[in-house]
Parts: structure tokens; C-alpha cells; sequence
């Protein structure tokens, strides 16, 4: 940290909205719990967004356990004259690194190994030390949760080579290749990390220094 | 940019407790007590207030606590977005009617475009994946750039669309679930699978969809701020 210290929104009564960016400022104090609309496009203003870290731990659950069927089962089958195989995300791998080209196999290794695994490695780290409300390496998790959230859809890339190849390569009793069953799991990771992401408050990194006593009513 | 202070009474001192308690409709309350302060920014990932300044071309502003992008002066203009977006959905059209990839064993050729492709998959037992793709690789896509095209179209002539809100609501969500960057890549990987097992030729969708991910590169990069912010000058929005 820089020293400096910051008013928030929370403290002067600010809202940024999620949706259109209009900042409003509260006229007079509500009460706690008041629902408020954003004047330009009717959006709820909060300041932290509800259930953030329940429906982030929901989804880094789901997608860790289908993290491992999408590495086990194979994703796809190929199927030719020179007989049959089934190919999981490693294998395809390797297969693009036997065959010479090294820099697309770093590429499919990152987007669907590296990528996915320390997606979900960062955001159990995100959760956790935003549920002990550690002011912890501040910076660097907001940096940690930016790029998460850029490079999520990345993992994807496999998905697409594989619909690409079934609908290519079609030649019938000659060869064809099928999807397999890894590649829904696959799939699915992708999509529920990415929907972790989005759940995910960074606001919860920067937890308020005067904290509101909770209140009961 | 003001928007009009909707409760004469703003900023009168705070009224008594009991004041505030009677009930008034919900939805006047909340809007009359909420007022723009548009000479400020609160950073959407910290909540840190900063004092809005006018960025320098082709600078970015950054919030001062925790780096996050607060905005970005746009080097385009809208008409030059509005050029792209309509370069953008005749390239969709282009990627998904011509091969992405031929491929020719001993003589045998066979090819396939997006949706034969999104099409077989269905068939080969795997609709969820199918749909998967077709959302992520083409609708979502599609459904940007013609947002895009027509919210610039109605803006640009001075009007603010209809259905403003939902449009931009909806351009949220295509933009973040929309990937034709990682297909772009995809195609690519997929034709080097392809000649690992016989020989592949690029087609004319790869090249459409490479062309497509700079120009809704450049696109997304303009963000949004711009729309909202000539969209609530022209009128009232909703």
C-alpha cells in the first residue's frame, strides 16, 4: 500500500452502477435494506453484490469435481483405417507435440490445462481470503481476480477444435471422429468457472476499515 | 452531462426519522433520493471514490488503490464503430456459410462450415456441446454485432433506441459470454489436428472469422460508456 487513504462508496453514500456506470449519490440516509434503482436503467445498486462469495463457492465446487471426469474421460474418438482411438485433453497434447508443433501444444496446454487448474486454484484462494476478510496482498489478488475473469474463456479452445473435427472429418467407414463424453464435462468447467468469476465481488478483497456493527433488525 | 435532480428537496438536511418512515410509492422514494454525481467515479472493483478527470487520448485512467481500469479515452468514434460493426455482421455471414477447413483423404474431400459442424456434433450424441458452441461461437456473436449496429444506427441519428436498456443489458451479456477469439484459435488448431491425420486445407470461413476477431476486438474495446452516456443525453432512457 501507498499510504494514501481513500473515502469509498460505501462511506459517502456512493453507488456505481453495475449495469450503466451512472454514479448516484444517496440524498439522505435510508434504511438498511432499502432497495435502490438505478435512475438510468432501473438496475439495483448495492454495494456489494448479494450472495457473491455462496454462489462463488457453488460454482468453484461444481466445476472442481467436473474438473476431473473432463481429464479422465476421453474427449474425443477417432475412428479409421488404421483402427480406432479415444483421445483425452493430454493426449491431444502430446499428439500435437509428437507431430512437431510445439507452440500449438503450448497454446492447447495452457488453455486447457493451466488455464482451468489455476482458475480454479485462484478462485479458492479469492474466496477464502475474502471470507476471513484478510487484507492480505491486496494488489496482487485484485490482479489475480482481473485475470481470471480475462483469460476464463480461453479454456474453451478445445472444445470448438473438437465440433470442428467431428463435422470435418467425415469419411464415413474410411474414418470419422465422434465427440466423447469429457468433452460435456469439459465444457461445463469452463462455463462454471466462468460463472464463478462473474459471482465473485472484488469488493470483498477491500474489506471496509469502520466496519457497520451487524444489526439485527 | 447533468441529469435533472428529481426531488426538489435533495439536499435539504436529513428529514426526521419518522419523515422517511411514511410511505410514499417505492419507486419514486428510492429514484428522488439518488443524485447524479457524474464529476465522480467510484471504482467498480475496490468501491474507491476518485474525482472524474478528462483522459488524455489514448490513455487509460486507473483507480489509485487498486490498479483496476477505470476507463479509456476511445481513439474511435462512433460513426467509425458503426462502420466496423456492419463490416463485423457481413464477415459473420461469410464464416458461417464458406468451409472452415477442407480436408482430402486419397482423394476423398469433405468440408464443413460452423453450423454443419455445430449440426454433426448434435447428431453424434452430444446436443449440450452442440449448443454450447452455437451459442458462444455464433449467436452470441451475432446477437453482439447486430445490437451494436442497430444501438449505433438509432444513437448516431440522434434518437435513443427503443427498449435502450434492455438492448444495453443484453450487449453485457453477449460481450462476456461471446468467444469468437478462442474459436478463431480453435479453427486454427483444428486444421493442424486435421493434417495430422490427413491433408487440410484452410478455408474462407477461417479467414472471415480471423478478420471478424480483430474487428469485435477493436469493438469491445470501446466499451460501452460512450452509448450510456449519449443515450441518457438524448433523452430519457427505458
Amino acid at each position: 500500500m501507498n499510504g494514501d487513504t481513500f473515502q469509498t462508496g460505501v462511506q459517502l453514500g456512493l453507488f456505481s452502477c453495475r449495469t450503466c456506470g451512472r454514479v448516484s449519490q444517496l440524498a439522505h440516509p435510508v434504511a438498511e435494506g432499502t432497495p435502490l434503482h438505478c435512475p438510468r436503467c432501473n438496475s439495483a445498486l448495492n454495494h456489494t453484490l448479494p450472495a457473491s462469495l455462496q454462489r462463488t463457492w457453488a460454482y468453484t465446487l461444481a466445476a472442481t469435481i467436473l474438473y476431473v471426469p473432463s481429464n479422465l474421460l476421453p474427449i474425443m474418438a477417432t475412428s479409421s483405417v488404421f483402427g480406432d482411438a479415444e483421445h483425452t485433453i493430454l493426449g491431444g497434447i502430446e499428439e500435437l507435440r509428437a507431430s512437431g508443433d510445439w507452440l500449438l501444444a503450448l497454446i492447447v496446454f495452457v488453455a486447457s490445462i493451466a488455464v482451468p487448474m489455476l482458475k480454479i486454484g485462484a478462485l479458492l484462494l479469492l474466496s477464502i481470503t475474502a471470507q476471513r476478510r484478510s487484507r492480505w496482498k491486496q494488489l496482487e489478488r485484485a490482479q489475480i481476480y482481473r485475470m481470471i475473469d480475462a483469460v476464463g474463456h480461453w479454456s474453451m479452445l478445445d472444445v470448438y477444435v473438437v465440433v470442428l473435427l467431428v463435422g470435418t472429418f467425415s469419411f464415413g467407414a474410411l474414418g470419422s471422429v465422434q465427440p466423447g463424453p469429457g468433452l460435456l464435462s469439459f465444457g461445463a468447467v469452463v462455463v462454471l468457472t466462468m460463472l464463478a468469476a462473474g459471482s465473485f465481488d472484488p469488493r470483498l478483497i477491500w474489506p471496509e476499515d469502520t466496519e457497520a456493527t451487524p444489526t439485527d433488525d | 452531462m447533468t441529469e435533472p435532480v428529481l426531488d426538489v428537496n435533495a439536499n435539504a438536511p436529513l428529514a426526521p426519522a419518522s419523515a422517511r418512515t411514511q410511505e410514499r410509492p417505492a419507486a419514486a422514494r428510492t429514484h428522488a433520493a439518488l443524485i447524479a454525481r457524474p464529476d465522480l467515479v467510484v471504482c467498480t472493483e475496490c468501491g474507491a471514490v476518485h474525482e472524474r478527470i478528462p483522459i488524455a487520448r489514448g490513455t487509460v485512467a486507473r483507480c489509485r488503490r487498486c490498479n483496476a481500469l477505470l476507463g479509456r479515452s476511445h481513439l474511435m468514434r462512433l460513426d467509425a464503430l458503426l462502420a466496423f460493426a456492419v463490416a463485423a455482421l457481413l464477415l459473420i455471414v461469410i464464416g458461417n456459410t464458406a468451409p472452415i477447413v477442407t480436408l482430402d483423404l486419397r482423394g476423398v474431400m469433405t468440408q464443413a462450415t460452423l453450423p454443419q459442424a455445430i449440426k454433426a456434433t448434435w447428431q453424434a450424441g452430444q446436443p449440450l456441446v452442440a449448443l454450447l458452441t452455437a451459442a458462444t461461437a455464433l449467436v452470441f456473436p451475432l446477437c453482439f454485432t447486430v445490437l451494436r449496429v442497430y444501438l449505433l444506427a438509432s444513437l448516431l441519428r440522434g434518437q435513443v433506441p427503443r427498449a435502450f436498456v434492455p438492448a444495453m443489458r443484453l450487449l453485457g451479456f453477449v460481450t462476456r459470454w461471446g468467444m469468437v477469439e478462442v474459436f478463431m484459435m480453435g479453427t486454427l488448431v483444428a486444421v493442424v489436428r486435421g493434417a495430422s491425420l490427413t491433408s487440410a486445407t484452410p478455408g474462407a470461413g477461417l479467414f472471415a472469422y480471423a478478420a471478424l476477431t480483430l474487428l469485435l476486438t477493436s469493438i469491445t474495446a470501446a466499451g460501452t460508456h460512450s452509448l450510456w452516456k449519449l443515450g441518457s443525453e438524448l433523452g430519457p432512457t427505458r
